[in-house]
């Protein structure tokens, strides 16, 4: 069983890595061949020796940046999941809110930002609010769908035995929306990341985002390389963690069922 | 068996769509089940017999008509049956035992005064060994036992059931009307069994009613007469297949009405 495990692992995992290598063999040789300027196209082992020569500051960054993250990504993500329960609740809040929610969409976090700074200033706060602002959104709606999802006959059950309202959410509608409350974090984690690099971008003192503007400026092309590396491993890293607390929150065969929906998508 | 009506149903109504339009699903039932009465409701699909469930749950309000419950009236109100659906509704996220547990934890009976009496009534379900297992590792006729132990441990004398070995096959079936009649005769529970399977009813059954196509109403009614406890080998009897018989009879004629209506 686990070496077969291990073994499907395996031949899964073996033709993306394949892939990723030739990609970067043929990026070294091309940038060695046409003799690309390393200000415009640095080569992958101009990059890798970068990084590991600028570790240090690298790493200070990247602590910055994970701290931001994960600080909104919890208030967004708890936040996301409060509205969607309330809302579910109070079918009148729903119909009046559910379409200004739609629409809040709309609104680009970017634009959003730099009025964020002129509000709250260039502390924590408005970074905040912005990671905040992409986060809720993913997990609120996927919360809702879920939430209105729940198997027919099971509610049916619940109300013949006289459960109440609150019972009912509590004991099924909940429990039963787990698989799509953790596909709306899962998107959430990745957006935080992002949302936490753009408000770096328009006004820090540290993290990647802070990084990137700053080698930007300086036409550190290998940086900026790294830089990006590095929130590409943040995003993965997220997304892993939160599929991981998945596998110990969601039991029995709701797992393999959800499983079973995500292979079919 | 005692004398006295666990549930009663006069006259009861009901109709769904608009006012001017109007579908009348019920049209007027009157039955009764005694204190642990097994009476069954047999009749055509779509003889509204879920509708009427959905009355006695508190689901719905009939039009007009009594629903009462050792003699108070109880229409509309939910919160007074033991159920048993057609489908088991377990729920996949709980394991055997904390699904049993459910009804009672609905409501607001404490686990530690259920578990032991739970235990035991899993034991006689043969669910023993799969307390700690998950509802979708369990065969469908383990999944609808541990359904009726469920509906069995509601703290509600009066149990409904409704169709529940229709999605099984016949085996299993014929299996678990066995098992049924077993643990029914040894409790003694007051029981409102829905079925469109002739045998299934004539087995079971102290008192089976005949429904009639929509609207529905009651078309007959029939005192089972074997002797408890009763077994399996009952079907054998002439007694047994002349009943059969006469039941079929009036189901096919009122199947044939609703083709000729349709």
């Amino acid at each position: 069983m686990m070496r077969r495990t291990l073994y499907a692992w395996y031949r899964s995992a073996l033709p993306p890595f394949v892939a990723v290598l030739l990609f970067l063999t043929l990026w070294e040789s091309a940038v060695r061949l046409f003799g690309i300027e390393a200000w415009i196209l640095p080569s992958p082992s101009v990059i890798a020796l970068e990084a590991s020569r600028n570790a240090e500051s690298l790493w200070g960054h990247t602590l910055s940046t994970l701290q931001l993250t994960l600080i909104g990504f919890a208030i967004g993500s708890t936040f996301g999941l409060l509205i969607a329960c309330v809302l579910h609740l109070v079918p009148l809040l729903k119909s009046a809110l559910y379409p200004l929610l739609i629409l809040s969409q709309n609104v680009p976090t970017i634009a959003l930002a730099p009025l964020l700074m002129i509000w709250f200033g260039f502390g924590l706060l408005p970074k905040i609010i912005v990671i905040t602002l992409v986060c809720f959104f993913p997990v609120a709606v996927s919360t809702m769908d879920g939430l209105t999802q729940t198997d027919r006959t099971m509610l049916n059950y619940m109300r013949m035995i006289g459960a109440g309202k609150l019972q009912i959410f509590r004991k099924l509608q909940l429990p039963h929306a787990l698989p799509s409350v953790f596909s709306g974090l899962r998107i959430a984690a990745t957006y935080s990341v992002m949302g936490a690099v753009i408000a770096e971008w328009i006004g820090a003192q540290k993290g990647i985002g802070y990084y990137m503007i700053l080698q930007k400026s300086a036409f550190r092309t290998d940086r900026i390389f790294a830089a990006i590396i590095i929130v590409v491993a943040l995003s993965l890293l997220l997304f892993v963690l939160v599929t991981l607390i998945e596998k110990l929150v969601i039991r029995g065969g709701q797992r393999s069922r959800h499983a079973e929906g995500e292979e079919r998508r | 068996m005692n004398d006295s009506v666990k549930l009663e149903l006069s006259d009861l109504h009901k109709s769904f769509g608009h006012k001017r339009n109007p579908l009348p699903v019920i049209g007027g039932v009157s039955l009764q089940v005694r204190q642990g009465e097994f009476v069954s409701l047999i009749g055509p699909s779509g003889s509204g017999k879920s509708t009427l469930f959905h009355l006695i749950g508190g689901l719905l309000t009939p039009d007009s008509g009594e629903i009462r419950l050792d003699g108070r009236k109880i229409n509309g109100e939910r919160g007074h049956i033991g159920y048993m659906p057609q489908q088991p509704a377990l729920f996949p996220w709980r394991t055997i035992e904390e699904n049993v547990l459910l009804d009672r934890e609905v409501n607001g009976v404490s686990r530690r005064e259920s578990l032991e009496e739970a235990r035991r009534w899993m034991k006689r379900a043969g669910l023993e060994g799969f307390e700690q297992a998950y509802p979708h590792t369990l065969s469908g006729g383990m999944q609808q036992r541990a359904s009726f132990v469920r509906a069995l441990l509601s703290p509600h004398e009066l149990m409904c059931l409704d169709e529940p070995f229709s999605a099984l096959d016949a085996f299993t079936r014929s299996e678990m009307q066995a098992w049924l009649l077993d643990i029914w005769e040894e409790t003694r529970r007051s029981v409102l069994f829905v079925t469109h399977h002739i045998e299934e009813a004539l087995l079971l059954s102290d008192t089976i009613y005949v429904l009639s196509n929509r609207p529905s109403q009651v078309l007959r009614r029939i005192e089972v007469p074997f002797p408890r406890p009763r077994r399996e080998e009952i079907i054998e009897t002439p007694e047994f297949l002349a009943l059969r018989r006469e039941l079929t009879g009036w189901m096919k004629e009122e199947q044939r009405k609703s083709v000729t209506q349709a």
